[in-house]
C-alpha cells in the first residue's frame, strides 16, 4: 500500500467511525424517545385506569360455557315500546351500526327483524373509557346491554322501534365478530331501486349466497323465512283439520317416477338407486292402502342432463352430480337445527357421521327437500326444493279434490295475510310488490279458454300445445287484467303433455282431467285425477314408452281395488317467492342448490 | 319462434307493397314493376323509355297519377315533413339491424306522443309507407313491448284500420287494455 493509500484508508476509517458514531447517537436518541413515550403512556394509562369509575360496567365477557345459570330476564327488542319507559332492562342483540361523536356513542342494536337505537354517553353511569370501548366493538358482535328505556320526542325513522331509545348503563360483549365482514348488512338490506343515484352499494346474489349465514341475518331474510315457515304450518294445519293424514315416503327408489332418464343416481350397496323426484307413486299407493286423504312434506332431487358412470362401491352414500363427484352429507336433524340457530357455515361435502335421515325439527319448520335436476339454471328452479304434496280419494268427480286443494291454498293466503303482516311489510321495504290478490271461490278457467285468451292477444298456438313459460306469464297478465286475481286454476289440459298416469277426459280423448295452478302468472302446482285402473295404466305407460318391468310394483297396487283419486304438489320456495312478489327462487331457499351451487 | 327484425329485402315484398299502394290510391290499372340491384330497388319503366327508380320516387309518382296530391302534404311545412318520413323509411327503417330497431321504436314513440298522423293532421303517404315498412317489426313484438312503445302501437293500430290501407299485410292484434302496469317500465 502507498502512503496515499494508507492515508486514504485511515481517512476512510475515520469517516466510518464518524458515521458509526452518528448512527449510534441517533439510535440512542430514538431509544430515549421511545422510553420517554412509553413512560408517558404508562403514567397516562395509570391515570385513566384510576379515573375509570365505570370499569366493571363494560368489557368482554368470558366465553359462555354455562358457568352459572343467571335468572336474568332478557327483553326482546320487539317488546321495547313506550310502555316500558323508565324501566331498566337487559337486552341481548347484535351490534348493527355504531356512530361515535365525542362524548357520545350511538348504537343500533338488532335482533332478527327488529332494531333499536341505544346511546352510551359520558355521565354518572358511563366513563370516557366505556364510551370508547362501545365505539370500538366490532359490527355483528353479540352484546348484552343493561339500559333504561327512554321515550323520544322525534321518531327514529331508521329503527323499527322508532319511539324509544336505550340509555346504556352496562354493556358486555358475549361473542365478538371479526372486524372484517364479508358483506355489510346495511348494504344487504338496501333496495335496488335508485341505488345508482345515491352512489351506495347493494350486495349481489352470489356474495350473499356464498356468505349465507350473514345474509340470513338481514331483517328481510328473517321475514322471508318466517313467512315460509308459516306457509308450511298453514298447509299442515289446514289439511290436518280436513282429516288428512301426514305420511313420509321413501326418497331412495329403484325407478324414475316420471319415466325420464335424467335423474340423480346414488350408489346403493352393490347397485345403483335413484333419488325420488316426487313422492307421487307412494302417495297413490297410500290411497290404495285406504288412507283416503294424505299429504307429505318431502325432499326430492330432479333430473339432470348428464348421466354418470357407476361410482366406486363403498358403504357410504355418494351423489354423482354433474361433472364432479360430491359427497352428500346426510347430517342428523339436530345438527341442521343448530346450524340454523347458530348460523354456522358447514361445508356440505363432509363424510356423514351417520346415515340418519333428516327429520323435521321442532323450531323453524324444516321439512326435507324434493330433488329435481332440470337442466335449467333459472330464476325459478332449484335442484333441491321442498315439496308439499296432496293426494285424496274422491267419490264421483275429481273437482271434489280440486276444490279441496284450492280451499287449502286460500286458507294459506288468508293465514299469511292475517298473521304475517309484519313479515310481509318488512320484505316490502326492500323488495316492493303489490299485495297478493285472490278470489273466493278460486277462479277456474278451462285450458281452451286460456288458449282463446292468448289467441285474442295475438299469440299463435295449437289447441293441444303445452303453454310455454312466456305464454303462461302473458296469460297470467291477461287473467289479472280481466279478473283481478293473482291466483287461478287452469283445468282440462291436453292429454299428450301430461304424465302417463293422468286420467283422460271422458268426453274428449284429446284432453285430460288435469290442472295447473298459477300465482302471479307462474305455475305452482301440477295435478290431476290419476288412472286407478291397472289395465288403462298399463296402456298409458306403454303409449309413453315406459318399461313396464320398472313400474310393476306401482301398477300392481291398483289390482286389488283402488279408489278413484286425484292430487297435486306445490313447491314451498316457489309459493313463498310468488306470494311475496320476489323474483328469484334463491331468495326463498335457505341454502339453495342449483346446477352451479353446492355450498354452503 | 325466430324473431326477424331485419327482414332480408325481397323483390316480392317491395312489389307487393307497390301493388297495395295502387289499390290504396284507387288506381284501377296495375303497373308492371321490376327490380334492380342487390337491394331489389323497384323500377317502373314508363312508355317514354325512361325509368323511375326507387320506392319513394315511384310512390310519389303514383300519388300524382291518382290525382291525390294532398297525400304528399298540403302546406310547404307538411310537404317537408312527409318527405322527411319517406326518407326515414328507406334510409333508416329498411334493412335496419336488430340493435337499431330499439332505437327506432324509441324515437318514433317519442315523436308520436302528441300526434295522430306522421305529418300534419291527416293521413298522408308518410303514414302508408311507414306502416308498410314497420309492419314486420310490430308483428314480432311481445305484448309487453307493444305496451312499452305505446304511441307507436296506437298509431300503427289506427293506420292498419284506416280504410284502404292494409291489403297485403296481416292484421296485428293490439289489446285494448294495458296488461302491464306502467310502473314496470
Amino acid at each position: 500500500m502507498t502512503k496515499e493509500d494508507v492515508k486514504g484508508a485511515a481517512e476512510e476509517e475515520q469517516a466510518q467511525s464518524k458515521k458509526a458514531l452518528k448512527k449510534q447517537q441517533k439510535e440512542a436518541e430514538k431509544q430515549a424517545k421511545k422510553a420517554e413515550k412509553q413512560a408517558k403512556m404508562a403514567t397516562e394509562q395509570q391515570a385513566t385506569d384510576e379515573d375509570d369509575f365505570a370499569k366493571d360496567r363494560y368489557g368482554v365477557s368470558a366465553m359462555v360455557q354455562s358457568q352459572e345459570r343467571l335468572g336474568r330476564t332478557l327483553i326482546r327488542v320487539q317488546d321495547l315500546t313506550p310502555e316500558k319507559a323508565n324501566q331498566l332492562v337487559w337486552v341481548r342483540a347484535r351490534m348493527h351500526t355504531i356512530r361515535a361523536k365525542g362524548k357520545q356513542c350511538f348504537l343500533v342494536l338488532r335482533q332478527q327483524q327488529f332494531n333499536v337505537q341505544a346511546l352510551v354517553a359520558v355521565g354518572d353511569r358511563a366513563s370516557k373509557q366505556m364510551v370508547k370501548f362501545a365505539a370500538n366493538i366490532t359490527k355483528e358482535s353479540i352484546v348484552d346491554v343493561e339500559a333504561v328505556v327512554q321515550t323520544v320526542e322525534q321518531k327514529i325513522e331508521t329503527c323499527t322501534q322508532h319511539d324509544v331509545e336505550l340509555h346504556v348503563e352496562r354493556i358486555f360483549v358475549i361473542s365478538q365478530a371479526d372486524a372484517r365482514l364479508p358483506l355489510q348488512l346495511e348494504d344487504a338490506v338496501r333496495p335496488d331501486v335508485g341505488v345508482e343515484e345515491e352512489g351506495r352499494a347493494t350486495v349481489n346474489q352470489d356474495t350473499r349466497l356464498d356468505n349465507r349465514v350473514i345474509d340470513l341475518r338481514t331483517t328481510t331474510s328473517q321475514a322471508i323465512f318466517r313467512l315460509q315457515s308459516g306457509v308450511c304450518q298453514l298447509f299442515r294445519d289446514t289439511l290436518l283439520q280436513k282429516g288428512f293424514v301426514e305420511i313420509q315416503t321413501p326418497k331412495i327408489i329403484s325407478a324414475a317416477s316420471e319415466g325420464g332418464a335424467n335423474v340423480f343416481t346414488v350408489s346403493y350397496f352393490k347397485t345403483s338407486a335413484y333419488l325420488a323426484q316426487s313422492p307421487q307413486l307412494y302417495k297413490q299407493m297410500c290411497i290404495c292402502a285406504d288412507f283416503d286423504k294424505v299429504f307429505c312434506i318431502g325432499p326430492g332431487k330432479g333430473r339432470h342432463p348428464l348421466q354418470h358412470h357407476a361410482p366406486p362401491t363403498c358403504g357410504f352414500w355418494e351423489l354423482s352430480h354433474f361433472a364432479g363427484r360430491h359427497l352428500l352429507g346426510r347430517l342428523p336433524s339436530c345438527t341442521i337445527r343448530e346450524l340454523c340457530i347458530a348460523q354456522v357455515t358447514v361445508h356440505r361435502s363432509s363424510w356423514p357421521d351417520s346415515l340418519e335421515s333428516v327429520q323435521e325439527d321442532g323450531g323453524l319448520e324444516r321439512p326435507s327437500a324434493v330433488f329435481r335436476a332440470e337442466d335449467s339454471n333459472t330464476h325459478r328452479h332449484l335442484t333441491e326444493f321442498v315439496g308439499l304434496d296432496i293426494e285424496m280419494a274422491f267419490n264421483y268427480h275429481y273437482h271434489e279434490v280440486l276444490d279441496s286443494i284450492t280451499d287449502t291454498m286460500v286458507e294459506i293466503f288468508k293465514g299469511l295475510m292475517d298473521r304475517f303482516q309484519t313479515e310481509i311489510q318488512t320484505v316490502c321495504k326492500q323488495y316492493h310488490s303489490e299485495p297478493f290478490k285472490f278470489l273466493e271461490p278460486t277462479l277456474r278457467l278451462e285450458y281452451q279458454e286460456g288458449v282463446a285468451m292468448l289467441r285474442a292477444a295475438g299469440v299463435e298456438m295449437g289447441d293441444e300445445e303445452d303453454l310455454s313459460t312466456p305464454n303462461e306469464k302473458l296469460l297470467g297478465r291477461l287473467v289479472k287484467e280481466k279478473y283481478d286475481t293473482d291466483f287461478y286454476v287452469l283445468d282440462k289440459y291436453p292429454l299428450e303433455v301430461r304424465p302417463f298416469y293422468t286420467m283422460p277426459d271422458p268426453h274428449n280423448p284429446k284432453y285430460s282431467n288435469s290442472y295447473d295452478m298459477f300465482m302471479r302468472g307462474e305455475e305452482i302446482l301440477s295435478g290431476a285425477q290419476r288412472v286407478h285402473d291397472a289395465q288403462l295404466l298399463t296402456e298409458r305407460a306403454s303409449h309413453h314408452g315406459i318399461d313396464l318391468e320398472k313400474i310393476k310394483a306401482y301398477i300392481d297396487s291398483f289390482r286389488y281395488g283402488a279408489p278413484p283419486h286425484a292430487g297435486g304438489g306445490i313447491g314451498l320456495e316457489r309459493v313463498t317467492m310468488l306470494y311475496l312478489g320476489l323474483h328469484n327462487i334463491r331468495q326463498t331457499s335457505m341454502f339453495p342448490r342449483d346446477p352451479k351451487r353446492l355450498t354452503p | 319462434r325466430l324473431r326477424l327484425y331485419c327482414v332480408p329485402v325481397s323483390a316480392k315484398m317491395a312489389l307487393k307493397e307497390l301493388s297495395s299502394l295502387e289499390k290504396c290510391l284507387g288506381l284501377k290499372k296495375p303497373n308492371k314493376y321490376s327490380t334492380q340491384g342487390e337491394k331489389k330497388v323497384p323500377v317502373l319503366q314508363n312508355n317514354q323509355g325512361s325509368a323511375l327508380v326507387g320506392l319513394v320516387t315511384i310512390a310519389s309518382h303514383l300519388v300524382c297519377e291518382a290525382q291525390r296530391t294532398e297525400l304528399l302534404g298540403d302546406s310547404a311545412e307538411q310537404r317537408a315533413v312527409v318527405q322527411q318520413w319517406l326518407e326515414y323509411r328507406v334510409t333508416r327503417l329498411d334493412g335496419c339491424s336488430k340493435d337499431e330497431v330499439k332505437v327506432i321504436l324509441k324515437e318514433l314513440n317519442q315523436y308520436l306522443e302528441d300526434k295522430v298522423y306522421m305529418a300534419g293532421n291527416c293521413f298522408t303517404l308518410a303514414d302508408a309507407l311507414m306502416y308498410y315498412g314497420i309492419h314486420h317489426i310490430i308483428m314480432e313484438l311481445a305484448v309487453e313491448e307493444k305496451e312499452r312503445y305505446l304511441n307507436v302501437t296506437r298509431w300503427f293500430d289506427h293506420i292498419q284500420h284506416y280504410p284502404g290501407v292494409r291489403h297485403h299485410l296481416p292484421p296485428v292484434v293490439v289489446l285494448r287494455n294495458r296488461v302491464y302496469p306502467s310502473s314496470q317500465h
